[in-house]
């Protein structure tokens, strides 16, 4: 049981499942496009706020086997997030099917959050490999951070497209909380570590 | 780009918005006050009505108090719109949470 849980193929399979449900429903028809944008946005927020959520349990609970599994496999977590997002785009530009339309929305503050947190879903998607860690070296880091940014723009993407900000909120504190208290944990060992040169000295 | 300068534009670019339209998501919801709903007219009639004035309906449904529908607009804008359920009057569209017509 445990070995299947160290299967790198399955975890893509799982994370894949319902992007296939999806596929699908919208394949049997088409008309579903519009419902299916809501479903699709959610799965991409919520692997990416998982896969964000791994430092900082880290950093609160200290090491646990669950969270050495999950840090293992963020990047797929990451990877899946992006192709959730891909697939929510896909079907906002069925559902819309109009290039004048789409581009007339594509400046609406709603609408142009979602396509610059795209972008950088993809930028780190496209770097999601080992040689472009190799290759980027420090800006590979650097590249990744710009998931906070990104969490940014989709938090306000899902407040300005349909205002449920109690849907948004219940998926995005649970990530704020758990940063603050990071930060907190890191201020006070920086702080306990000064006192202690103090003494030293 | 730096983190820094990525977390500030993002920010800018908030300001800007709140300040072009306060709270604009608050607004883009709405509040009927119609009586009991054995008054209201029924939705497929607001729906066949929309559909002679040349919207296309995607969906609709009750949504404080009002009927909210899901559509396109005669002028081809995709809108949530929301009608009184007596006088089927509309009191709001927005596109996209942005609010282009408010009774
Ligand atoms: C690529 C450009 C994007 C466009 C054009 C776009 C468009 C939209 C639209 C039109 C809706 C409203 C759906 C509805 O009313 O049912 C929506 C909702 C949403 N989007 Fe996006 N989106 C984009 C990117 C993203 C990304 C990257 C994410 C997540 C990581 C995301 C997450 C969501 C979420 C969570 C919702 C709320 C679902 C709901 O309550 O309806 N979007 N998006």
């Amino acid at each position: 049981m445990l070995r299947i849980l160290k299967n790198p193929r399955l975890i893509w399979l799982v994370l894949a499942i319902p992007g296939i449900a999806m596929v699908a429903g919208f394949v049997r028809d088409p008309v579903t496009a519009f419902d299916l944008i809501h479903p699709s946005g959610e799965y991409s927020v919520r692997l990416m706020i998982v896969a964000m959520m791994i430092s900082p349990l880290r950093a609160v609970l200290g090491r646990r086997s669950w969270l050495d599994w999950l840090l293992a496999h963020r990047r797929a977590l990451g990877v899946a997030a992006f192709g959730y997002g891909a697939l929510h785009l896909a079907f906002y530009l069925y559902d819309m099917g109009d290039w004048g339309m789409i581009a007339e929305e594509a400046v609406i503050f709603s609408i142009w959050t979602g396509y610059a947190a795209m972008l950088i879903f993809a930028a780190m998607a496209a770097t999601s490999n080992a040689a472009s860690q190799r290759m980027l070296k420090a800006n590979w880091k650097r590249l990744q951070r710009l998931v906070y940014p990104a969490a940014v723009l989709i938090a306000l993407h899902w407040l300005y497209v349909d205002g449920e900000w109690e849907a948004m909120l219940a998926h995005f504190v649970p990530l704020l909380v758990l940063e603050i208290i990071r930060v907190v944990l890191m201020l006070k060992r920086r702080s306990a570590r000064r006192a202690k040169h103090a003494m030293v000295n | 780009m730096k983190f820094g300068q990525a977390m500030l534009a993002v920010a800018a670019a908030t300001a800007m918005q709140f300040s072009a339209s306060p709270a604009a998501f608050a607004t883009g919801k709405m509040k009927c006050d119609a009586g009991p709903q054995s008054g209201w007219k029924s939705r497929t009639d607001l729906e066949s009505k929309l559909k002679k004035d040349g919207w296309t309906v995607k969906k609709s449904k009750v949504d404080g108090g009002c009927y909210e529908v899901y559509g396109v607009t005669p002028e081809g804008q995709n809108v949530e719109a929301y009608f009184h359920p007596v006088t089927m009057e509309k009191l709001l569209v927005s596109q996209r949470g942005k609010v282009i017509f408010k009774k």
